[in-house]
C-alpha cells in the first residue's frame, strides 16, 4: 500500500503548480487548465484519505469534483469563446469587465 | 513505492508542462498526461470507478472540449504572452505559491498519520460501493450535481444565444 502522506504531498505539489499557473499566465485557456489541475489535486487528496480511512465518502466527494469540473469547464470555455468573439484577443485582462 | 514514484514524476512533469507550455495546445496535451497518470494512481489507491470516470470524463470529454476551443481560437497563430501590467506580480505570485506548496508538501510528508490495520471492506471503490452510497445515503449530493450540470447547460445556452438580436434591440432602443 502506498503511504498516504506521500500521496497527499504529491497532491499539494500539483495544487501549488496549478496555483502558479493561474497566477502567472495571462492566456485564459492555460489559466483554466491550471485550475483543472488544482481540482484534480484536491480529488487525489480525497481519494488518498478515503483509502486511508477505508471510507467511501471521500470517493463520493471526488466524484462530485469530477462532475463540478465538467460543469465549470463548460461555462468557462463558453465565457472565453464569447469574450474572444467580441475582442479577438486571448488575454485575461479582456475579462476584467466582469469584476462588476 | 516504485510505481508511485514513477506516476508522481509523470504527474509533476505533466503539471510543469502545462504551466510552461508556449502554446495552449502543448499545455492541453501535457494536461492529458497528468490526468492519465493520476487515473493510474487512483487505481493503485483502489478507486476503480473513479479511475475509469477520470479517463472518460477528463481525458475524454473535457480535454476534447479544450482541444476544440484551442483549435477554434488559436489555430495558426503565434501569440506570445502579453506583458504584465503589475510589475513583479509574476515573481511574487510564483514565489509565494512555491512557498505555500512546499510547506504543504513538507507538512504532509512529515505526518504519516495512524495506520488503519483492517482489510478493505467489500466493494470498496468499485461501481457497487459508490452506487450504493450515491443512491442511498448520499443521494442529496447526486441531485445537487444533477441540478448543477443542468444549470451549467442552461448557462451555456444563455451565453451562446444569438448576439445580433440583443444588439438590434439595443439599437432600436437607442433610436427610440
Amino acid at each position: 500500500m502506498i503511504p498516504v502522506n506521500w500521496v497527499v504531498a504529491l497532491a499539494a505539489i500539483i495544487f501549488a503548480i496549478g496555483a502558479i499557473g493561474v497566477m502567472t499566465r495571462r492566456n485564459p485557456l492555460i489559466m483554466f487548465m491550471s485550475a483543472e489541475m488544482m481540482w484534480n489535486a484536491a480529488a487525489l487528496a480525497f481519494i488518498a484519505f478515503a483509502r486511508q480511512w477505508h471510507s467511501m465518502s471521500g470517493q463520493v466527494m471526488a466524484f462530485l469534483i469530477v462532475g463540478t469540473a465538467a460543469a465549470e469547464v463548460g461555462i468557462g470555455l463558453a465565457i472565453i469563446v464569447t469574450v474572444y468573439h467580441r475582442r479577438h484577443r486571448l488575454d485575461i485582462d479582456e475579462i476584467s469587465g466582469m469584476k462588476g | 513505492m516504485i510505481p508511485f514514484s514513477i506516476l508522481a514524476v509523470v504527474a509533476i512533469a505533466g503539471a510543469l508542462g502545462v504551466i510552461l507550455g508556449k502554446q495552449p495546445v502543448h499545455s492541453a496535451l501535457f494536461l492529458v498526461g497528468n490526468i492519465l497518470a493520476l487515473a493510474v494512481l487512483y487505481l493503485l489507491l483502489s478507486a476503480e470507478f473513479l479511475a475509469v470516470a477520470q479517463v472518460i470524463v477528463y481525458a475524454g470529454a473535457i480535454m476534447v472540449l479544450f482541444l476544440f476551443v484551442v483549435t477554434l481560437l488559436t489555430a495558426g497563430k503565434e501569440e506570445s504572452e502579453p506583458p504584465e501590467d503589475l510589475s513583479g506580480q509574476r515573481w511574487t505570485a510564483g514565489i509565494l505559491a512555491i512557498g505555500v506548496g512546499g510547506a504543504l508538501a513538507v507538512l504532509a510528508a512529515g505526518h504519516p498519520g495512524p495506520k488503519v490495520a483492517a482489510g478493505l471492506p467489500v466493494n470498496f471503490g468499485n461501481l457497487h460501493g459508490i452506487g450504493h452510497l450515491l443512491w442511498g445515503s448520499d443521494f442529496l449530493y447526486l441531485m445537487a450535481l444533477a441540478i448543477m450540470l443542468l444549470t451549467a447547460a442552461l448557462g451555456i445556452l444563455v451565453l451562446n444565444r444569438p448576439m445580433r438580436r440583443t444588439h438590434v434591440r439595443h439599437q432600436r432602443r437607442k433610436e427610440a
